[in-house]
């Protein structure tokens, strides 16, 4: 019986594959996570399996016919059994869980060649600043396979920056600084997606982040010095500001 | 609606299934509650002083008049006393101790609560005064609230008292000891709540 | 608190009082008192509030409160009320009119009289029992009438939530804004999931406890009935004024309320904290008043490892509910004074902490979903033991899970801030926590399904929504597993892979139990059977309507759809279609359900007092139960689940032993 439910967790597991669960992966950090999701998913996919197997099949196998006034046998329970389905699923989430932190350690370390952008979430739009460039933009923009290492708050309520394509989210809380670092690993543009309930604009405060060739940047970056001078100034007294808080850290 | 038919219908008594009284199991596990209340508001002033990096606590600009309120602490802690006496004397079937306990409990949480409110327009700052001020009127206000309560059931039972309610028999003096244990744990968080917030 | 005033068996009553008579009849306690007192206390108000300004020396003029343009500033004063606006007021009316509702139904009259030392009204237990339907409409302090009123108001709840769901469906069908602006969308999903949760799912499952709990432990009663009757006058008041919120526009910062966009919200958000203060009231006297007559009130040989589960269960879920309540109770009145009196208990200008907000929400909101659970795993445990007809398989064990998951369920809370910006070291240990509640949850899901193996298993509708229960639930706890680990919730967090775990767990999970708990008990709490076919047929539509409502929200979730949006992007948009016109099937399977509960309970034919040959008490005594439940509290002698077992005994009730399988009537006699 086992059997039956492993075999039909495969079968639903292949499936499950091949549905495009997850947008396409353009970070480093996104393989690594798809990793444990779907490690997770084949574990889970294999228990509903064995659940569903086992009640459909008990149904239609003890199924009473409905004028039987008899009882089932009186079984009160099964030591054997008790221990195996109390220590398998503790092994199994002691694996899940030990899985999930190696990649957790791994996505956020951060590699010492990174640059640095502070994002700034306000009602109902983001703020990027880019303090070796000294520019502030309204769309992120990045260097593929350069490590970025993003240092958000916000100005009034709390917003949440995330990109689906990198995986990465991170919530922007006034007069805290919290961190998270992406590596695009794919040109392109992808969605900015604010999603931590901020009032009114919630749904549309959507900006793009694009991630350019290295050459790209460097031209994007060459531009961005000349026209420094007229748009500085906006990102620098928001974030100079922003920052009072302490760091996220404590209770 | 109280129809003659039904005037001596009466149900079967429960069987007691524990030796703890259930009246007095209710006020033990309400206070478990009450405790949680107050844990959520040491949470709240644990984030504002520990979480949020102060230089000094409290800011400077503010200062708390710990020996009023020491004072304050040694009028509560008495009146536990004076609470004990009451229970004891009406345990002895000694009403007139019971009236007195009673009085003198009712008298000395009163005027506790005369002088927080006196410490509150006189201390200088307000409940909007940075985090601090806020923890503070959050923690003490709340503390107070349950004195305001605590004096409300004392006075029930001192007017039962007077009516001569209440007997030496186990279940004749609940009505006195509820508010007891009550009032004894308002006077106990008080220590707790005078300690983090005053002398720490 | 009043609770400490009962003194049972206290012998100084007074003769009853004759009924009042004339214009003394308005000052009875009863629906006429409250018919001016309420009023009264509305226009008070604002009178006392402008009293009270006018005293302490601010603009006290009508205008000053009213006028948004006053702009007599903040002072220092920390009597400042917040200005300019309608909070003060708000505030106040949501204190006063309840209490005035509270006093003139009567629900303080008892203690009153006590109090001030006069006779109490004689025990003669007028206030006991419904002989006509009007008694549902007044203070009863009988547990059967009070879990009646429970189910009824919590049902009407849950058809007021359900609509604003299907307007939501209706809203997000396809992208862009059709009917609603995007904060009336906002107070949608907020206020549907506020009535949801703390209008329907727990006091759902109160008022089951209620009319169980003293049947199943052989109990006359409560142990403070008084206590009882006001927990449950709380709840439509807490109901109300969420609702009402929609008066002066309604709260719009989810059901989790964070700061600092709570402060921004306009009044309507007041009616929120007030309201959670009610409900939470209610729930903590509910769960107190369980403790204490499980512990004090069982029944002779009613041993703790002979309590039916589901009485396990309410053990546990009421230890939750008074240990974390207090902290939701917390969070929301430092909102409420961050907002009217201007306190910083979370504005970090002003040296607070806006992520504390959400440490003390979900210390009680993370346990509060177990509180949502643990009843449904008690109802689970009881249909499928019966309608199997097999001993619950490891009984020990499933009790023992219970209350292991009550003690991690405290260590959990942070999974829900993952990516908040909290302590980052306290991502990985609340991980592993959470991860290892799947344990005890899995140990019951497996005994469950052990309880099937060789049982001689019939498919009425409560087992047909237990085994529902356990498939869909499981498919919530796993995506839960998803969302416990860390790396997955950073991509999954505040989309609608949530959204899909919240109704996997809490449709599936806790709404399918009450279903499964209201067929299984309906003969009892009616004396008249539901029937049979739309039982069925409401199952299946449900089963499938939820499924294809809820399931492809893991996907658009993982695509990358945050939640709480009322506009989204184009390429969800088939998806969302599809499953806005399955909720529609979903909701209308709903209308089944309430067409089977109001005709079956006119004309359904008469209940037999044990339609399930079940052995627990409450089905030894007639449908519906005699006012005081027993003529003689039963004597337990063994296991309440011991079918098939030939000789064994649960009780004797008045001398006549409650045999295994005792059968008064066939089952098909019964069905129609
Ligand atoms: C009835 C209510 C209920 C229940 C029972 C649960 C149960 C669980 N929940 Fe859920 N949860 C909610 C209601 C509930 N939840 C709600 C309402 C929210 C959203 C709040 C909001 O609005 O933000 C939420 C959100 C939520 C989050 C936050 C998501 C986010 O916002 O980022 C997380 C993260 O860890 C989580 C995890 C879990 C886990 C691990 C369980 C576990 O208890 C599940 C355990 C059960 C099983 C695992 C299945 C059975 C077990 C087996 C068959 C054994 C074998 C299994 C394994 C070996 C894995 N839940
Ligand atoms: C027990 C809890 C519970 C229950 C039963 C439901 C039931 C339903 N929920 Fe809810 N929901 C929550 C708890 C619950 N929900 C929570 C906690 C949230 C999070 C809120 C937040 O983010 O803050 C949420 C959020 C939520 C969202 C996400 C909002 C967002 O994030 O943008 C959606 C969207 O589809 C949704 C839909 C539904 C639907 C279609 C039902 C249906 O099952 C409803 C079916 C019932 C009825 C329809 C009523 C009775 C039917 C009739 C009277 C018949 C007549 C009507 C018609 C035929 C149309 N819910
Ligand atoms: Cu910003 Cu949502
Ligand atoms: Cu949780």
């Amino acid at each position: 019986m086992v059997v039956i439910g492993t075999v039909a967790g495969i079968a639903t597991g292949g499936i499950a594959y091949f549905i495009p669960w997850l947008p396409d992966q353009a970070s480093r950090e996104a393989s690594k996570i798809d990793g444990v999701y779907w490690f997770v998913t084949i574990v889970c996919a294999l228990i509903f399996a064995l659940v569903a197997g086992v009640s459909l099949y008990a149904g239609w196998k003890f199924r009473a016919p409905p004028d039987d006034m008899d009882d089932g046998s009186p079984i009160h329970g099964h030591t054997g059994l008790e221990i195996t389905w109390t220590a398998i699923p503790a092994a199994l989430v002691i694996a899940m869980s030990v899985f999930s932190g190696v990649v957790l350690a791994q996505v956020e370390d951060i590699p010492d060649d990174h640059r640095v952008v502070r994002v700034t979430g306000q009602q109902f739009a983001w703020k990027f600043t880019y303090p070796d460039l000294d520019r502030t933009t309204g769309e992120l923009v990045l260097e593929v396979n350069r490590p970025v290492r993003l240092v958000l708050t916000a100005e009034d309520v709390i917003h949440s920056f995330w990109v689906p394509e990198f995986r990465m989210k991170q919530d922007a809380v006034p007069g805290v600084e919290t961190r998270t670092v992406v590596t695009p690993t794919k040109t392109g543009t992808y969605p900015v997606v604010c999603t931590e309930l901020c009032g009114l604009g919630h749904a549309t405060m959507r900006s793009w982040a694009r991630v350019l060739s290295a050459e790209d940047y460097e031209r994007w970056a060459a531009e961005a010095a000349e026209q420094a001078g007229g748009q500085t100034q906006t990102g620098e007294t928001e974030t100079g500001e922003t920052t009072t808080g302490e760091e996220g850290g404590g209770g | 609606m109280a129809t003659a038919a039904h005037a001596h219908e009466h149900p079967p008594p429960a069987n007691a299934s524990s030796r703890v009284d259930a009246r007095l199991l209710g006020i033990y596990i309400f206070i478990a509650s009450e405790v949680m209340l107050f844990g959520s508001f040491f949470t709240a002033y644990f984030f504002a002083r520990v979480v949020v990096q102060n230089e000094t606590w409290p800011p400077e600009g503010f200062e708390l008049p710990v020996y009023l309120a020491l004072v304050n602490t040694i009028i509560l802690v008495t009146s536990s006393f004076t609470m004990h006496w009451a229970l004891q004397s009406i345990k002895r079937n000694y009403r007139a101790g019971l009236v007195a306990g009673l009085t003198l409990t009712f008298l000395l949480g009163l005027t506790f609560l005369l002088i927080q409110i006196r410490e509150y327009t006189r201390i200088g700052f307000a409940p909007n005064d940075l985090a601090f001020g806020s923890t503070f009127y959050g923690l003490t206000g709340l503390h107070g609230a349950h004195v305001f309560v605590g004096l409300n059931l004392l006075a029930y039972a001192l007017i039962r008292a007077v009516r001569g309610h209440y007997g030496p028999k186990e279940h004749e003096h609940l009505g006195v000891e509820i508010p007891g244990i009550y009032w004894h744990f308002v006077d106990v968080m008080w220590i707790v709540v005078y300690v983090t917030v005053y002398v720490v | 608190m009043a609770v400490v005033h009962e003194e049972v068996g206290h012998v100084e009553h007074a003769p009853p009082p004759a009924p009042r008579t004339g214009w003394r009849r308005w000052t009875a306690g009863g629906w006429l008192r409250t018919a001016w007192l309420v009023p009264l206390a509305f226009i008070l108000t604002p009178v006392l509030v402008l009293a009270a300004r006018h005293g302490l020396g601010y603009p006290s003029s009508p205008f000053s409160v009213l006028n948004p343009l006053d702009d007599s500033g903040l002072n220092e004063d920390f009597w400042q009320f917040a200005q300019p606006d309608l909070q003060p007021l708000i505030t106040v009316w949501t204190v006063l009119v309840p209490v005035a509702f509270l006093v003139g139904i009567g629900g303080f009259d008892y203690w009153s009289y006590w109090i001030s030392g006069r006779p109490t009204r004689p025990e003669d237990h007028s206030g006991h029992g419904a002989r006509r339907w009007q008694d549902y409409f007044r203070v009863n302090t009988d547990h059967k009438v009070i879990g009646i009123q429970y189910l009824v108001t919590t049902i009407f709840f849950f058809i007021a939530g359900g609509l604003m769901a299907m307007f939501m469906r209706a809203e997000l069908a396809q992208p862009g804004m059709q009917y609603v602006d995007p904060q009336g969308f906002n107070g949608l999903f907020s206020v549907h999931a506020s009535l949801m949760i703390f209008l329907f799912i727990i006091p759902a499952f109160a008022g089951i406890g209620n009319y169980v709990i003293p049947l199943m432990i052989g109990a006359p009663d409560m142990a403070f009935p008084r206590l009882n009757a006001l927990s449950f006058w709380l709840l439509p008041i807490a109901g109300l004024m969420m609702m009402s919120s929609y008066l002066v526009g309604p709260f719009a910062a989810g059901w989790t309320n964070y700061v600092p966009l709570a402060v921004q919200q306009p009044e309507g958000n007041l009616m929120f904290q007030m309201g959670v203060q009610w409900a939470g009231a209610s729930s903590i006297m509910t769960a107190l008043n369980f403790l204490v007559t499980i512990i004090t009130m069982r029944a002779p040989g009613m041993s703790f490892w002979r309590l039916p589960l589901l009485v396990w269960a309410n053990f546990a879920t009421s230890t939750l509910v008074v240990i974390a309540t207090p902290f939701i109770a917390g969070s929301q009145f430092f909102i409420l004074f961050d907002r009217v009196l201007h306190t910083n208990f979370f504005d970090f200008a002003e040296g607070g902490y806006a992520i504390g907000y959400q440490h003390i929400f979900w210390f009680y909101s993370h346990p509060a979903v177990y509180i949502m659970m643990l009843p449904g795993f008690g109802i689970a445990s009881e249909v499928i033991s019966v309608f199997a007809r097999k001993p619950i398989f490891g009984y020990r064990l499933m009790a023992l899970s219970l209350m292991a998951i009550l003690i991690l369920g405290f260590s959990v809370w942070a999974h829900h801030m993952f990516v908040s910006g909290m302590a980052s070291w306290l991502r990985v240990p609340m991980m592993v926590t959470t991860m290892i509640i799947a344990v005890p949850t899995g140990i019951k899901v497996f005994s469950w399904l052990a309880t099937l193996w060789e049982g001689r298993i019939h498919f009425k509708t409560p087992m047909l929504f237990g085994l529902g229960f356990v498939s869909m639930f499981v498919i919530g706890g796993l995506s839960g597993i998803y969302l416990g680990s860390v790396p997955i919730d950073i991509h999954a967090s505040d989309t609608y892979f949530v959204v899909a775990h919240i109704h996997y767990v809490l449709f599936g999970g806790s709404l399918f139990t009450i279903f499964a708990g209201l067929y299984y008990w309906f003969p009892k709490m009616t004396g008249r059977m539901y029937n049979e076919t739309l039982g069925k047929v409401h199952f299946w539509m449900t089963f499938i309507g939820f499924n294809v409502t809820f399931f492809p929200m893991h996907w658009i979730g993982s695509q990358g759809m945050p939640r709480r949006v009322a506009d989204y992007d184009p390429m969800f948009a088939n998806w969302n279609l599809a499953i806005s016109i399955a909720s529609f099937f979903l909701g209308a399977s709903t209308l089944v359900f309430l067409y089977n509960l109001i005709v079956s309970w006119r004309r359904g034919e008469p209940a037999p007092s044990n339609p399930w040959r079940a052995l627990t008490l409450e089905w030894q005594v007639s449908s519906p139960p005699p006012i005081f439940n027993f003529d003689a509290i039963p004597q337990v002698v063994g296991s309440p689940y011991e079918y098939g077992v030939r000789g064994a005994r649960h009780a004797v009730m008045n001398g006549k032993p409650v045999e295994e399988g005792r059968k008064p009537a066939p089952m098909e006699e019964t069905v129609p």
